[in-house]
């Protein structure tokens, strides 16, 4: 059973900018669901989301840690 | 069920009606208590960081309704304090599938998954019944809780998915083995669970049978398991509780009653 990182976003009020709050490691979506939510519930959030980080397309960087997915590959 | 009209003062209830109502309680209180003692079990030792966070905010979530729980009780002339911190092993109201540790990862998952879905199930019944307290106090609970059956669903399918068949199997022993026993304490088909039905406080054992079989229908499907041809264990049944015999072990007791350390219990 392999395990791949989320991203985690939130923002505490409507309207706030969706931030990047940390990452869990997980083996599929629902338990990135379950464990973000977990990890990160020490604030009441308006709205938290968990993106794959092997899904996010870098636009302006070639290295940091997206930049595996240019090349096709996966965190 | 007969359309029940509110009732907001459970003492007016008759006593044999106010003693089964205080069953159910207790039995839900008992079983989050001692659900969130195995969660914590695992809080270190879980396969992953993420999964023993995870426990211990369910522990916190669980113990927390238990807490509620128990102060339901004040209103049927009962000390909380007492219930919680003065009980023995023999008299704790919760199912039969928690009263031992797991073993391992695999027994905890079908024993928190299974577990969980029989509470709802039973707390949904309950709440759609006559007690305002239960009306008001129930839905915020279940709404804390959806994490919970989707920990335990993600895991259940992980682990039927994994390649190491083992752990597969061992978990559907393991909610094989529970799931009779879960069966009978979410329908006890006995005069106290026919009481709160017939006073409207409760939804019939078929109804709350049927609402758990829906919330973990995907699960035993998953296991293989035909939970609906599973008869329910009442062999040995304990009335006064409400569940089959025996009890959780004793040291899981003494820490639900904070044993050690009541001596810095300050009111």
């Amino acid at each position: 059973m392999e395990e791949h990182v989320y991203d985690v976003f939130a923002r505490k009020e409507r309207g706030d900018p969706l931030r990047h709050i940390g990452y869990v490691d997980a083996m599929d979506d629902e338990l990135a669901r379950v464990y973000a939510w977990t990890t990160y519930s020490e604030e009441r959030w308006f709205e938290m989301c968990v993106v794959a980080r092997a899904s996010i397309i870098p636009v302006n960087r070639t290295d940091g840690p997206y930049a595996a997915n240019v090349l096709g590959g996966a965190s | 069920m007969t359309a029940p009209s509110k009732i907001t003062d459970p003492m007016e209830l008759p006593e044999e009606v106010r003693d089964a109502l205080e069953r159910l309680i207790l039995g839900l209180a008992d079983a989050k208590r001692v659900l969130g003692i195995r969660y914590s079990e695992w809080v270190l030792g879980a396969p992953s960081l993420e999964a023993g966070i995870s426990a211990a905010s369910m522990c916190q979530d669980e113990w927390g309704h238990a807490r509620l729980l128990y102060a339901m009780l004040k209103r049927l002339g009962r000390d909380p304090v007492v219930v919680e911190h003065d009980r023995p092993a023999e008299a704790y109201a919760s199912p039969s599938a928690l009263d031992a540790s797991a073993d391992d990862w695999a027994e905890l998952v079908a024993m928190i998954a299974l577990t969980d879905g029989a509470i709802t199930a039973v707390l949904e019944g309950f709440a759609e019944g006559a007690l305002d307290l239960a009306a008001n106090r129930v839905p915020k609970m279940l709404a804390e809780e959806r994490f919970h059956s989707d920990m335990g669903s993600a895991w259940v399918h992980s682990l039927c998915k994994a390649s190491d068949e083992s752990a597969g199997d061992t978990l559907r022993d393991s909610a094989s083995a529970i799931l009779p026993g879960l069966l009978a304490w979410i329908d006890p088909q006995d005069p106290a669970s026919q009481l709160l039905v017939d006073s409207g406080l409760m939804q019939t054992g078929d109804q709350v049978r049927e609402r758990f079989l829906a919330v973990c229908g995907p699960l035993f499907e998953a296991m293989g398991i035909d939970a609906t041809q599973v008869a329910a264990d009442r062999s040995g049944w304990d009335a006064a509780r409400g569940r089959g015999p025996g009890c959780p072990d004793g040291e899981t007791i003494e820490r639900a009653r904070g044993d050690r350390n009541r001596m810095l219990f300050v009111e």
